[in-house]
């Protein structure tokens, strides 16, 4: 028989009109690893945001082995024996690795009014060597570490204490194969210990291999809870979308010629620190992909051909000659972007869904060839693309800040077919998005490659680049490391060995 | 069945934002006239027998407000809009004994240079607004105070011949009015807010967001020196406190309008008007009244920080640049 750890009951919030959890009850039990999956908005990170202490609670009541809690903030959360790590950097810059490990947890280094800063770096040390993380030192700054080691210390800050309950919202998109490995050992330990994980993911293989039992939200309601290992990937994902999900989720073909025609030449491209003597050729209607680890440098090559790098030497240029050396110019000449970082670099966050659309194509909407602006032609230029995306929305007049991550992405994608561009850099297109809106992403791709635009994917997601791409460049150490042309018998190994 | 509620929803939703939205559009408006009706009651009618006079300090007010307005929609504060008076001001009437368009080109030329230095420290060296800002008022008011040291720096008898209130109304007319057509319907506005709503997001689409900023501080500051050609005219001569508090009056009238203290997409061009109105309109109604300088000071703090409290949009105060 099963031990309950948590129960949720009747759990309630609302944000303003927006419902994001409608009376929601289950039960975690203990030492397992329990999933959450759900779709954007399905209120996942609701829930435990609020399990958290980093959302208060509108109604409804957690149950923590038998006692009713009510976490105030995450310290307190904490002491409750529940801690999260969380999807974006959970750490502070500008303290040391020890003072982020014991953040709000001070008092047990402290005495007479004085911290004593040795102790708590050498309690800090012992941790991160019992973790196996030897390399980060407790007393040097987080922010000498990279993404993915301060990944690792949040690991230890959110697990030293052997808490009861750790949240994991989404944070394996952020990691490369080696950081989830990492995360995942440290999973199976927490389970092994008695103790429960609350795992949030959309990575669906991932899901199925790492959990004992998954929870399916939708809309904020409570779907059902199943074992792992009595279901199939496509019956959770009809479960998350409430209806089947038809059709192929990635590109069918094999075997198309792509065309000789070059509409892009990237000659010895070097960012210093980031990318090393880049070289490659992209064709017209083809869709080539960039792999490697998150550190690669593969995310700069993206602002690199989009004349966003600092201090970028080499060429970026055109069928035509024309050179690309800054963002103006390379609008101009059709080539579109989307970044990674969708939130500060992709859409103006507090800005209209209509002025985000319209916004690079703003010298096209006036009246005639005037300068000024025809606020007709803007909105109907808004309503057609958002349309056209189907984002899901109240009107192009709601703020962009409203929405889920996926809509976003349809946000700054409609923003860019308004504009015709023909080029088109997709920096992690899919990331943290769900899959209903995922395949809509693919299907787009597939037709704007039929229409004779060409497409750089840059992704950390090795299947999708797999399923989608003509070409694979992988990228190491900001070098070239390797091409891989489409087949069928690509897999994920093939290019792992390259990436590592 | 299940769709028709999820569209109802959705429509109520929209009546509410449109809701929400015009309260806040109309709520400065109210005010405005509000407080006209209320001082006009408590001086028995004296604001409107007297309103050229009321008014007579609404036209620096408003153009200047108009120039920050611009940095203020794109995140950035200037406080230097005392000093850029001033100084302009000063400039102004010193040339207006050799020739009249010869001391507005002066003025404005003064105020766009000083406006060159705010943009050049904020954007080449990476320094917030306000800190620069702070920095061009206090080394301008010194130079102000130097030029003006043993005697205030009279214009020509020619430059006060040309003050008159139908002269006064045109030139803010066609200022604002130009400001206006420029901000709502140009992509000058939209791009504005834009920075001010996402700065990095602004550049990824395409802004060229570093010369804008640049050139928004030199306009806000040529602005500002024309302002200081209308304040030339109707005072004749500049002393060392010539433009004094100048910034802090814009704040709060850009706050009593409506302005969102942080910028972006929600700034509209009427906070200019409706703030400047109301802001000259509860001064000079608080005078007649018979409040002294410093108890008026005072009321005006009060007001301020009663009106950021209020309206400051707390998810975005951060992002003041």
């Amino acid at each position: 028989m099963d031990e309950v750890r948590l129960q949720v009951s009747h759990m309630i919030k609302n944000f303003g009109i927006t419902k994001a959890l409608k009376d929601v009850s289950f039960n975690i039990n203990k030492g397992e690893v329990h999933a959450l999956i759900g779709e954007n908005g399905s209120g996942k990170s609701t829930l435990t945001n609020m399990l958290c202490g980093i959302y208060p609670i509108d109604s409804g009541t957690f149950t923590l082995d038998g006692v009713e809690i009510h976490p105030k903030n995450q310290v307190d959360a904490n002491n409750h024996g529940v801690s999260i790590i969380v999807q974006e950097l959970g750490t502070l810059s500008g303290l040391t690795v020890a003072e982020n490990i014991f953040l709000g947890h001070e008092e047990r280094f402290i005495t007479a009014g004085f911290r004593n800063t040795n102790a708590m770096n050498a309690e800090a040390n012992r941790l991160l060597k019992e973790y196996g993380f030897d390399r980060i030192k407790a007393s040097s700054l987080v922010d000498d570490y990279n993404f993915e080691d301060r990944k690792l210390i949040e690991i230890v800050k959110a697990t030293y204490f052997k808490p009861k309950i750790v949240v994991i919202d989404e944070t394996t998109t952020a990691l490369s194969q080696e950081g989830r490995e990492e995360l995942y050992k440290h999973m199976d330990r927490i389970r092994a210990e008695g103790n429960t994980v609350i795992f949030i993911s959309h990575d669906l293989p991932e899901v199925l291999a790492k959990s004992d039992t998954i929870t399916v939200l939708r809309d904020g309601e409570y779907i059902t809870t199943v074992k792992s290992a009595d279901i199939t990937e496509d019956d959770l994902k009809k479960l998350m979308v409430g209806r089947e999900v038809t059709g192929n989720y990635y590109r069918a073909d094999y075997g198309e010629e792509v065309s000789q025609e070059v509409v892009l030449k990237v000659k010895n491209v070097t960012v210093p620190g980031k990318i090393e003597d880049v070289s490659f050729e992209l064709h017209k209607g083809e869709i080539l992909g960039f792999g490697g680890l998150s550190e690669s440098g593969m995310h700069e090559v993206g602002k690199a051909i989009f004349g966003a790098s600092y201090g970028r030497q080499g060429q970026v240029e055109l069928a035509d000659g024309t050179q690309i050396n800054d963002i103006q110019t390379a609008i101009r000449h059709s080539i579109a972007y989307t970044s990674k970082d969708r939130d500060n670099e992709s859409v103006v966050i507090n800005q209209s869904i209509g002025d985000n659309i319209a916004l690079p194509s703003l010298s096209h909407l006036t009246y005639g060839k005037s300068m000024f602006l025809d606020w007709s032609k803007v909105r109907t230029f808004a309503d057609k693309f958002a349309k056209e995306m189907s984002v899901k929305m109240v009107n192009t007049e709601q703020f962009v800040s409203e929405l889920s991550g996926g809509n976003k992405q349809k946000v700054v994608l409609a923003r860019w077919i308004g504009r015709g561009s023909d080029i088109v850099v997709l920096d992690s297109p899919t990331r943290g998005i769900d899959i209903k809106v995922k395949q809509d992403i693919y299907q787009l791709m597939d037709r704007m490659r039929k229409e004779g635009k060409s497409i750089i994917m840059i992704s950390e997601e090795l299947m999708e680049l797999i399923g989608m791409c003509d070409r694979i460049i992988i990228l190491k150490d900001g070098k070239l490391n390797g091409e891989i042309s489409r087949s069928q018998e690509v897999n994920e190994n093939s290019l792992i060995s390259m990436m590592v | 069945m299940a769709n028709a509620v999820v569209e109802n929803d959705k429509e109520q939703e929209l009546k509410k934002l449109h809701k929400m939205r015009l309260i806040r559009s109309l709520l400065p408006i109210v005010g405005l006239i509000l407080v006209f009706l209320l001082f006009n009651f408590l001086t028995n009618g004296r604001i409107i027998k007297h309103l050229p006079l009321a008014l007579s300090t609404v036209y620096v007010t408003m153009i200047a407000s108009m120039g920050v307005f611009f940095i203020m929609t794109m995140g950035g504060l200037d406080f230097s809009q005392g000093s850029i008076l001033g100084l302009s001001a000063i400039v102004c009437c010193t040339l207006s004994h050799y020739s009249i368009p010869l001391a507005i080109c002066g003025g404005i030329l003064t105020g766009a240079a000083i406006g060159a230095i705010n943009g050049y420290f904020y954007v080449n060296r990476k320094i917030k607004s306000f800190i620069v800002t702070i920095c061009t008022m206090f080394l301008f008011r010194g130079l102000i105070k130097f030029l003006t040291t043993n005697s205030p720096v009279a214009g020509s008898a020619e430059l006060l011949e040309i003050d008159s209130t139908a002269f006064k109304v045109t030139c803010t007319v066609v200022v604002v009015g130009i400001g206006f057509v420029c901000f709502s319907y140009t992509k000058f506005g939209t791009y504005l807010k834009a920075i001010g709503a996402g700065e990095k997001a602004a550049m990824f689409a395409g802004i060229s967001t570093d010369r804008m900023k640049f050139w928004v501080y030199v306009l806000s500051g040529a602005i500002t020196g024309f302002a200081a050609f209308i304040s030339a005219i109707k005072v004749g001569s500049v002393t060392s406190s010539g433009g004094n508090q100048l910034e802090t009056q814009i704040l709060i009238a850009l706050v009593l309008g409506g302005m969102p203290i942080s910028g972006g997409a929600m700034a509209r061009f009427y906070n200019v008007i409706v703030g400047s109105l109301l802001y000259v309109i509860l001064s000079s109604g608080l005078t007649m009244i018979g409040f002294t300088t410093q108890m008026m000071q005072l009321i005006q703090g009060v007001v301020f920080l009663v009106f950021v409290a209020i309206f400051a949009d707390r998810k975005a105060i951060h992002v003041i640049k």
